[in-house]
């Protein structure tokens, strides 16, 4: 299948996010962005594993937690630069999610989700009773800031390193490596057939994900300065699922959409206060039983009619 | 020794009881219907805040307010099955699981909107302690096991005996024959739900008069109830009873001889290495 990458939306969606920071009315929407912008990164790996692959894993904010919780500690108990220590993340969450990927692979459909599931609960629960290293659920503040702490410069940093990703992530997509994945999707035991060894393949987007998670969780420690193991459970791992729905699997566009809303749609929910929870899961129902092809698969079918095309088209 | 383990096993015995309700509704519809419904320990927590509320707030007796609560559980199943997943019935799996979710959130918003965030224990006046040698058995515990094997019998005894148990075995082996058969197929998911989320509800009274009811308890127990199903195999009767009562005990020795911190993480690490060595479960057929 030959896919055409349209540049023109994403140019523009680049030069908007890139002003972003002179056309924001309120300093609480460039915080908000910042948080989406991360979460673009954790989505992107999220989709690798969910969307290409089709294994619903449910365990990436688990491995943001390890990201965080490795960056923070190497800089404050160890006194790493805080490159150093970004850098490190996604080395230290690779290991982790190579230890827990080789059994939960060897598993398919809800089996691999619940057993995801269980990693994740896991992670938190070490992360509350280990509390020699961790600090337990008081958790740890005082996390180095870049630039002492200025959100525009930290904003820039985001931007950067969530469209190079997404960009890595167009790349993977598009190599003989993605094409294994969406086949795995499509009929594992066919790829299996064919002699090709599914197993690495899968361990490979499993542990890429990770990688993703652990750098997303490392910005996160380091642009809030405190983390604490509330943060890294299973409703957000949740919300890396719904990310990737809301915006439509498999696609490129989707998570990076997708993020920005489970970011947005809570604060913009805020006016429900109490029945925000209610309303949110309404939408996630709704959602999924009336647009189960996302955002981005609704505007493609919509635009194929517009300029009356049938075909794909692809982005 | 041997009397701390035979006491962490009664202990163990009440909360596996609470497992195996739950696995049973879990396993019940993920076999007939193949949804991993993530929503029954929230929905099943509203029976046991029901419970709550009729006995303090309405002053009605313990033995009134359970089958009010079991009769509202069933009928909240029914719409459940009819509002929310009937819709995504034919569409890919995942997003039957992506309802749970959603679902699962709404329910949790609900109970914390009803009833607040403060947990609540539902009063029963059961304080006498029987003892036994060496063995204290807390009355409460006592009646908890036993309604737990009283229902589960009961259960047996529908899906084995009547025809609408056998409707529904019949769906879970083999959906398009028992369709061919004349089995309506639209009302047994609507038993299925009923049924299944009654059971939740007896779990969550059970929880409500042992422990506590609060936030996100519900979502705790629905993973251990996987946790059980794995154990067991999933779909299995058999095998969710075993993995029930198999997690419970397991846990509360560990929690009585290792550590409460992390009894958890024990009940998990032995589901991933069952997993491991024996992927279908303890009870479950190969695939």
């Amino acid at each position: 299948m030959k896919r055409s990458l349209s540049f023109l939306p994403w140019l523009l969606a680049l030069i908007v996010l890139a002003m972003l920071p002179e056309l924001l009315p309120v300093k609480y929407y460039l915080h908000l962005s910042i948080l989406a912008l991360i979460w673009v990164i954790v989505a992107q790996g999220q989709n690798l594993i969910q969307g290409f692959t089709g294994y619903v894993s449910i365990v990436q904010a688990g491995f943001m937690g390890i990201g965080a919780y490795g960056s923070a500690l190497l800089s404050l108990n160890l006194q790493w630069p805080l490159w150093a220590t970004v850098a490190m993340a996604p080395v230290i969450t690779a290991l982790f999610a190579l230890l827990t990927g080789y059994p939960s692979l060897r598993v398919k459909g809800h089996y691999f989700a619940i057993v995801t599931l269980a990693f994740n609960l896991i992670i938190v629960i070490v992360l509350v009773h280990y509390s020699e290293l961790t600090k337990g659920e008081a958790g740890i503040s005082n996390i180095p800031k870049p630039w002492g702490g200025s959100r525009e410069a930290f904003y820039y940093l985001a931007l950067v390193l969530a469209s190079a990703l997404t960009l890595l992530a167009a790349l993977i997509a598009r190599s003989r490596v993605g094409e294994i994945l969406l086949a795995i999707r499509q009929n594992e035991d066919l790829v299996a057939a064919v002699g090709i060894a599914a197993w690495k393949y899968k361990l490979f987007a499993f542990v890429v994900s990770a990688m993703y998670a652990g750098l997303g969780g490392a910005l996160y420690a380091h642009f809030q300065g405190f983390i604490n193991p509330e943060i890294f459970g299973v409703a957000q791992s949740l919300d890396a699922i719904l990310a990737v729905i809301l915006g439509g699997a498999g696609t490129i566009a989707g998570p990076a959409i997708g993020a920005f809303l489970v970011v947005f749609l809570p604060e913009l929910l805020r006016f429900a206060d109490s029945f925000r929870l209610i309303l949110y899961g309404l939408i996630l129902v709704l959602a999924t039983i009336f647009m189960p092809i996302g955002i981005v698969g609704i505007a493609r079918s919509g635009f194929a009619r517009m300029t009356g095309r049938g075909g794909q088209h692809g982005g | 020794m041997l009397i701390e383990i035979l006491q962490q096993t009664i202990n163990g015995l009440a909360i596996g009881g609470v497992y195996v309700l739950i696995a049973l509704g879990l396993t019940t519809v993920f076999g007939i219907l193949g949804i991993a419904h993530f929503a029954h320990g929230s929905v099943s927590m509203s029976g046991g805040y029901l419970t709550y509320f009729l006995v303090t707030a309405q002053g009605l007796p313990l033995l009134a307010a359970i089958p009010a609560a079991l009769a509202a559980g069933f009928l909240l199943g029914v719409l459940v099955e009819m509002l929310a997943y009937r819709p995504v019935r034919h569409a890919n799996h995942i997003n039957a699981f992506i309802v749970a979710l959603g679902l699962t959130m709404m329910v949790e918003g609900i109970n914390l909107q009803l009833f607040g965030h403060e947990q609540v224990v539902i009063p029963t006046g059961l304080n006498r302690v029987f003892r036994l040698g060496g063995i204290t058995v807390p009355e409460l515990r006592l009646y908890v096991i036993i309604a737990a094997i009283l229902l589960v019998v009961a259960m047996m005894i529908f899906v084995e005996r009547t025809k609408t148990g056998q409707a529904i075995r019949a769906v879970a082996e083999n959906r398009d024959a028992a369709i061919l058969m004349g089995v309506n197929v639209k009302t047994i998911p609507l038993i299925v739900f009923g049924m299944s989320t009654a059971l939740g509800v007896a779990a969550g009274i059970m929880v409500g008069a042992l422990f506590a009811i609060a936030p996100g308890i519900g979502e705790g127990l629905v993973v251990k109830g996987f946790a059980v199903l794995i154990l067991g195999g999933l779909g299995s009767f058999p095998g969710a009873i075993l993995g029930g009562t198999v997690l419970g005990i397991t846990e509360s020795i560990a929690a009585g001889f290792i550590s409460s911190g992390y009894k958890d993480v024990i009940a998990f690490v032995v589901m991933i290495i069952v997993l491991l060595i024996r992927p279908q479960g303890l009870l479950g057929r190969a695939p």
